[in-house]
């Protein structure tokens, strides 16, 4: 019987361990240089050089074989250390640590140029031990007799859009998408079965037009740290992954892969705007310290509560589609994201029908008006709610309610299609396992009941993966601007743009896609271990508008509020080719 | 500054007058009323440059963010210009700016049509937006056309800002 590809929690569920100080010390004694699956190169056996880095250290090395080499920073004392080098091309990559400190080096050096990268690494610098930080330094390798090259590498934002399948000798399976300049995108297939996508700070290095290098740090996660340099052309990489698995084993090694290119995202930015680095490391007027970047932490800071708790904030403040100034707090209904929301409808006022679901209890609706509707369950009596509707396309309706009195406070965002007599809901509740004001959703197929309308016996919306490697971006309102891609059957990410329009800081939850029509998708995102919110949002692919219907519960209350944004399509990622589940194996 | 710039008008425009004097042939109660009135001129061009100075000087502490923005106001209770204001420049497609000041030469009022940038901080209301202040956005700048309208007052020989306004262009 083989196993499946699926670990027992996916990353965003893992408690990963706080490793202490000591304990990060003890896991790297003895450790000597990477692990390589592949050869490693001896470009440099029985050569020393010194690398010049501007505003960082003096690096002299003397490499005695294909594994030993000999370190000074900056002139001080000469340490003994394992390494290991690969090299692509012209350009050579090797990492190492520093026996007896939690810290190494990874370097990138062109010889072509002579210029250099380097990856100052080190474990305990942030509250999380084992969260790898960083600092980059360019410079050059010296040459005896000539100049030093005025030339560097820089940050750029020219691999943004970019996007691979990337298989590294160790096996490794990865998608991974460069949407920002400062954040990228990762699905690991082989380590994780594919399900879902995750997101961490990046460095977008280039080299030069056909060479460039890429970092990630899994922050949030595991804190492990991956850099490569990637031929463009040939895709292919060689890098270096540095960091504890979540059984807190080290992984260290050097790999080389090769890849697919999936595909290319439009940029927002300005033509001619190359800028590197969009999201500045420290705040204006702060120098940033070193190794600083910015790191969305979404599970640090996010409520975290009981189901006592949600009952007694449920109790407190429970709105619906409410004016701002009704319901303040740091909860208040998204009133941001609904600068581009469209006119409401009334066509629903006046109106009754049922909705028989599938697979759940029928609705019975009867609407007074067009924000007050009254619902019952299997015969139960009937209950007041505020709603709102939106048509998204003619007789395809969207709208939304919270169920009062349903022990799980469910709120439903509901897609009505009175031309087919079908209906699709998403059905949004509480007291969730992890913490019980994280949204959960269950989704529900049905057809409509009403006078004069003949739904189909067997036909149904369906879950769908025509929007699967798509890039969407939404403008919800002057200088509130994201773009969603669409990353795998069951996730997406959202990438926050910068008042400058590039991309900046990228997070990623499950999801699901429903088809409506050609060119109309329902579809939801989980903020799981984020801020717990359940979005739902009907995208119009002809009309290039997407309305929705949020589902929140934090520390002020249960909010339900209407989204809605202008949109642009950003292009598509070739990958669903990656999530057909074969025969054996799993995914892949 | 204003003394010496003022001391070196008045020596001028006295010098001037006094020059002025023999080829206009005037009777001396005409020349005492003339060298009134040219003092009372001055007192004003005075007076405007001495407001344009100030206004210049307030303007460029707005536009460099210097915490001391209120400092040329009279009352610092009076600054009528929120933290949303960026910044402001003169708008020299409308009409000139234009300082009167008053005939008792205590107060002025200075209208001047600018380009303010405002900007609006997006409240952290949702995933989105607490995400865009996390990576130093989370603001929205627009330049709006706007007319400035500020009164002075000047005590003990110095001008300070009472009031200053913006009314739509």
């Amino acid at each position: 019987m083989p196993g499946t590809p699926y670990p027992k929690e996916q990353m965003h569920r893992i408690a990963y361990t706080k490793l202490s100080e000591q304990q990060i010390t003890s896991k790297l004694s003895g450790v000597s240089g990477p692990a390589s699956a592949s050869p490693l190169s001896d470009v440099f056996v029985g050569k020393s050089i010194r690398i010049v880095t501007d505003k960082g250290p003096a690096l002299v090395y003397a490499f005695s074989k294909n594994n030993r080499l000999s370190v000074a920073e900056n002139g001080g004392t000469v340490v003994q250390a394992g390494y290991g080098a690969l090299t692509l091309d012209n350009i050579i990559f090797f990492a190492h640590l520093i026996p007896g400190a939690q810290r190494g080096y990874a370097v990138a050096i062109d010889q072509s140029t002579n210029l250099a990268t380097v990856f100052e690494l080190w474990f305990s610098g942030y509250e999380d031990n084992r969260e790898i930080q960083r600092e980059i330094y360019y410079g050059y390798v010296e040459q005896t007799g000539q100049e030093a090259p005025k030339a560097r590498h820089a940050p750029t934002n020219r691999i943004d859009g970019k996007g691979y399948y990337w298989k590294q000798d160790t096996g490794a399976e990865t998608l991974e998408f460069y949407p920002s300049a400062a954040y990228s995108n990762f699905v690991e297939l082989s380590r994780f079965g594919g399900e879902l996508s995750f997101c961490g700070p990046s460095d977008y290095i280039k080299i030069n037009e056909d060479f460039c290098i890429y970092t990630r740090t899994e922050c949030e996660f595991s804190g492990t740290f991956t850099a490569y340099v990637i031929d463009l052309n040939r895709v292919e990489q060689i890098g270096v992954r540095l960091g504890f698995d979540a059984n807190d084993a080290l992984e260290y090694y050097v790999f080389r892969g090769k890849g697919e290119w999936l595909g290319q995202l439009a940029q927002f930015e300005k033509f001619g705007d190359e800028t590197g680095a969009p999201v500045p490391a420290a705040a204006e007027g702060q120098t940033p310290a070193k190794g600083a970047r910015r790191v969305y932490r979404p599970f640090k800071t996010m409520a975290k509560m009981t189901p006592a708790q949600v009952d007694a904030v449920c109790a407190k403040h429970t709105s619906a589609f409410a004016p701002r100034a009704i319901s303040p707090g740091a909860n208040a209904p998204a009133a941001s994201m609904a600068g581009n929301l469209g006119p409401s409808t009334s066509w629903l006022a006046g109106k009754s029908f049922t909705l028989h679901y599938d697979h759940a209890p029928a609705m019975e609706y009867r609407f007074d008006d067009a924000e007050t509707l009254q619902w019952r369950k299997e015969g139960r009596d009937w209950t007041k709610a505020r709603y709102q509707a939106f048509e998204s396309s003619p007789g395809v309706v969207l709208f939304g309610h919270l169920l009062e009195g349903e022990p799980n406070h469910d709120g439903h965002s509901i897609v009505a299609d009175f031309h087919q007599g079908l209906v699709t809901c998403l059905n949004g509740y509480l007291n969730t396992p992890y913490f019980a004001n994280e949204a959960g959703v269950k989704i529900h197929f049905g057809v409509i009941e009403m006078e004069g309308l003949i739904p189909p016996k067997y036909r149904r919306h369906e879950l769908t993966d025509e929007m699967i490697g798509r890039a969407v971006s939404q403008n919800y309102a002057p200088g509130l601007t994201s773009m969603h891609l669409y990353t795998t059957p069951h996730s997406l990410s959202w990438i926050i743009f910068t008042n400058a329009d590039a991309g900046g800081l990228e997070w990623s939850g499950p999801a699901a896609y429903v088809k409506i029509r050609d060119g109309l998708y329902f579809m939801y995102w989980l903020e799981e271990a984020c801020n717990g919110t359940l979005g739902t949002i009907l995208v119009n692919l002809h009309t290039m508008r997407d309305v929705g219907i949020g589902y929140n519960c934090g520390e002020n209350g249960l909010n339900m509020n209407a989204l809605g944004a202008h949109e642009r399509l950003a292009g598509h990622f070739d990958v669903k080719r990656f999530y057909q589940v074969k025969a054996s194996g799993g995914a892949v | 500054m204003n003394a010496d710039n003022a001391s070196t008008r008045r020596s001028f425009l006295k010098s001037g007058a006094l020059l002025a004097a023999p080829l206009a042939a005037v009777a001396a109660p005409a020349v005492i009323a003339a060298d009134d009135e040219l003092k009372a001129r001055l007192a004003r061009l005075e007076d405007e440059a001495a407001v344009r100075d100030l206004h210049q000087s307030w303007l460029r502490r707005v536009n460099s963010g210097a915490a001391g923005a209120a400092t040329p106001f009279a009352d610092s209770k009076n600054v009528a210009l929120d933290g949303s204001v960026r910044s402001i420049a003169a708008d020299h497609s409308a009409e000139p700016d234009a300082i009167e000041i008053a005939a008792d030469g205590k107060s002025a009022v200075g209208r001047f049509p600018c380009a303010v940038e405002i900007e609006r901080t997006i409240p952290q209301d949702c995933t989105l937006a607490q995400m865009a202040h996390a990576q130093g956005g989370g603001f929205v700048r627009q330049t709006e056309r706007r007319l400035l309208k500020v009164e002075y007052a000047k005590a003990s020989g110095a001008w300070a800002i009472v009031k200053a306004e913006f009314a739509l262009a």
